[in-house]
């Protein structure tokens, strides 16, 4: 079953991430795709993430694709002009890529190349509807293709963005735009979570809930502070720093599973997107614990 | 208005160390109100080269450094001072710089100043960039405020993931261009407007080297 079929089908999907490395030794990466294979529903290949300059998102979807996981392609508009993006997405759909998430991407002021010219010559909106000309069988100049493509496309979404309106107003355009499905930034409170449920419910699309584990109280202040639209409550706080430095690891993997079985017993959303972020080999656990292998 | 700041010295000295004898060119407009191209700068800057051991031949504000032909008029009067210059330096905006280019065709010319932005004056020499020149303006429906210059990323249609507490990925001290936005079309009762996708951008409007005949489109204009 493709991820596409599985989120049609009503099941409750899993998809991870993989991060390009930076260099050619893709070993750690493969073996990233080993420990997820069979066990995820789609990898997500993030693109040049937080704006430092990696090996390319198509390159490992396509290395995904041979190693047996199906690969969702992650497109920024930061560092490519609206030819780049389409002549991209038509090399992607030729290599058997059927998955992309449109975003706008991380600043270059993030990354490590800063005095890099940032392009956003198209955005996340204007993207979502370029995806669908090109699954018309146009480009978006309206010039016809030699062969359609068939991408099952997506887009991010940040339910606890502060003030959250102009984000919902974003989230409505895209869907207007044809975005299918929506992986969300991280969410650790279900009860908000919820909430923004109750208002994406009254769209066609499918929302996979976001996570990146807890690894230390000290983690989810660093989130809070820095990283915007994530808000840890702070009774997780207190669970991680309860457990103690040895145990906080695993109780941020308890706290996840819990939250994923919460999501999946309730019907509150219609999949997770695990962003494990260098711990991999830690998302078997979590789906073990949350009741899905 | 175009902000601009004034060189490193180090820079500027670097550029120009071949020649020695100089002539100065400031603008009484945009260059003045930043205190880069004033009568009080072009002083300064007098005082500074000599003291690097270099002279300087004669110096001049031109009304507007950008208008070729008039400061060419200007200019007629000092052409003794000019000619025994080896080199021009300019302190006004690029524009007004390359105003001498055309002028003297004959010598080199170094610019003092960065051009930086058009600006706003908010306050005594404070500026901020508000518009971008893009070459077809779209605030029209962005409750007038330009998403292409106040949004780092000039995102055309609602705030990235980045945004946080109003604020813009890119800098705390940056209002999210997104959140502004937002928060006029509400006051304005028109938060529908934002809901309408505005479509990829036509940059070919804004393209390089910019040019315009006023008077001959006015002209057709009117048929
Ligand atoms: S839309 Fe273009 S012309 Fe209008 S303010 Fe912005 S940059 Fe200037
Ligand atoms: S936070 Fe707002 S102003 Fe900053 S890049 Fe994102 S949308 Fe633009």
């Amino acid at each position: 079953m493709t991820f596409k079929e599985a989120l049609e089908s009503g099941k409750f999907v899993v998809t991870a991430e993989i991060g390009p490395p930076k260099g050619t030794d893709i070993s750690e990466t493969i073996h990233h795709m080993e420990l997820l294979k069979g066990k995820v529903d789609a990898v997500n290949v993030t693109d040049n993430q937080s704006a430092v300059m990696r090996v390319n998102s198509l390159s490992i979807c396509k290395i995904a694709l041979d190693h047996g996981l199906e690969p969702i392609l992650q497109m920024t508009c930061r560092d490519r002009n609206r030819i780049a993006l389409q002549s991209d997405l038509l090399g992607a759909n030729v290599l058997g890529i059927h998955n992309v998430l449109c975003m706008t991407g991380d600043h270059v002021s993030a990354g490590d190349h800063k005095g890099a010219k940032p392009v956003y010559d198209i955005e996340s909106v204007q993207l979502l509807k370029i995806v669908d000309a090109l699954n018309n069988g146009r480009d978006m100049m309206g010039n016809e293709l030699k062969g359609a493509t068939n991408f099952f496309q997506g887009a991010v979404v940040t339910p606890e963005a502060n003030p959250v309106e102009p984000q919902l107003i974003k989230f409505e355009k895209k869907v207007k735009a044809g975005a299918r499905f929506f992986q969300t930034q991280a969410i650790y409170d279900i009860e908000k979570f919820k909430e923004f449920m109750g208002f994406a419910r009254r769209f066609p699309v499918k929302v996979l809930a976001g996570f990146v584990v807890l690894k230390s109280a000290g983690m989810a202040n660093f989130l809070n502070k820095f990283v915007p639209g994530i808000k840890v409550p702070q009774e997780l706080i207190d669970e991680l720093k309860a457990a103690g430095k040895e145990k906080a690891l695993d109780t941020g993997l308890n706290i996840t599973a819990r939250h994923i079985r919460q999501l999946k017993e309730e019907k509150i959303c219609d999949g997770v997107h695990i962003m494990a972020i260098g711990m991999e080999d830690k998302v078997p656990i979590i789906m073990e614990r949350a009741g899905l292998l | 208005m175009i902000i601009t700041k004034q060189k490193d010295r180090d820079k500027l000295m670097e550029c120009i160390k071949k020649h020695d004898k100089f002539f100065l060119i400031g603008c009484s407009e945009c260059a003045t109100l930043c205190g880069t191209g004033s009568p009080e700068a072009l002083d300064e800057m007098e005082e500074f080269l000599k003291g690097q051991g270099k002279t300087v031949t004669g110096k001049l504000v031109p009304k507007t450094g950008c208008q070729t032909l008039g400061t060419k008029i200007e200019l007629k009067k000092d052409k003794e001072a000019c000619d025994a210059a080896d080199a021009i330096i300019v302190m006004s905006c690029g524009a007004g710089t390359q105003s001498a280019t055309e002028i003297f065709p004959d010598k080199p010319v170094y610019p003092a100043n960065d051009s930086l932005f058009l600006g706003n004056m908010t306050r005594f020499q404070m500026f901020d960039e508000r518009c971008s020149l893009c070459g077809e303006c779209v605030i029209g429906m962005t409750a007038g405020i330009c998403p292409i210059t106040n949004c780092p990323k000039g995102l055309l249609n609602g705030p990235c993931g980045g945004m946080s507490d109003g604020n813009c990925e890119v800098s705390p001290d940056i209002p999210c261009a997104w959140v502004r936005i937002y928060e006029r079309q509400k006051r304005l009762d028109n938060i529908e407007e934002m809901k309408e996708t505005i479509e990829a951008k036509d940059w070919s409007k804004g393209q390089k080297p910019g040019r315009l005949y006023a008077k001959k489109q006015k002209e057709e204009t009117k048929g």
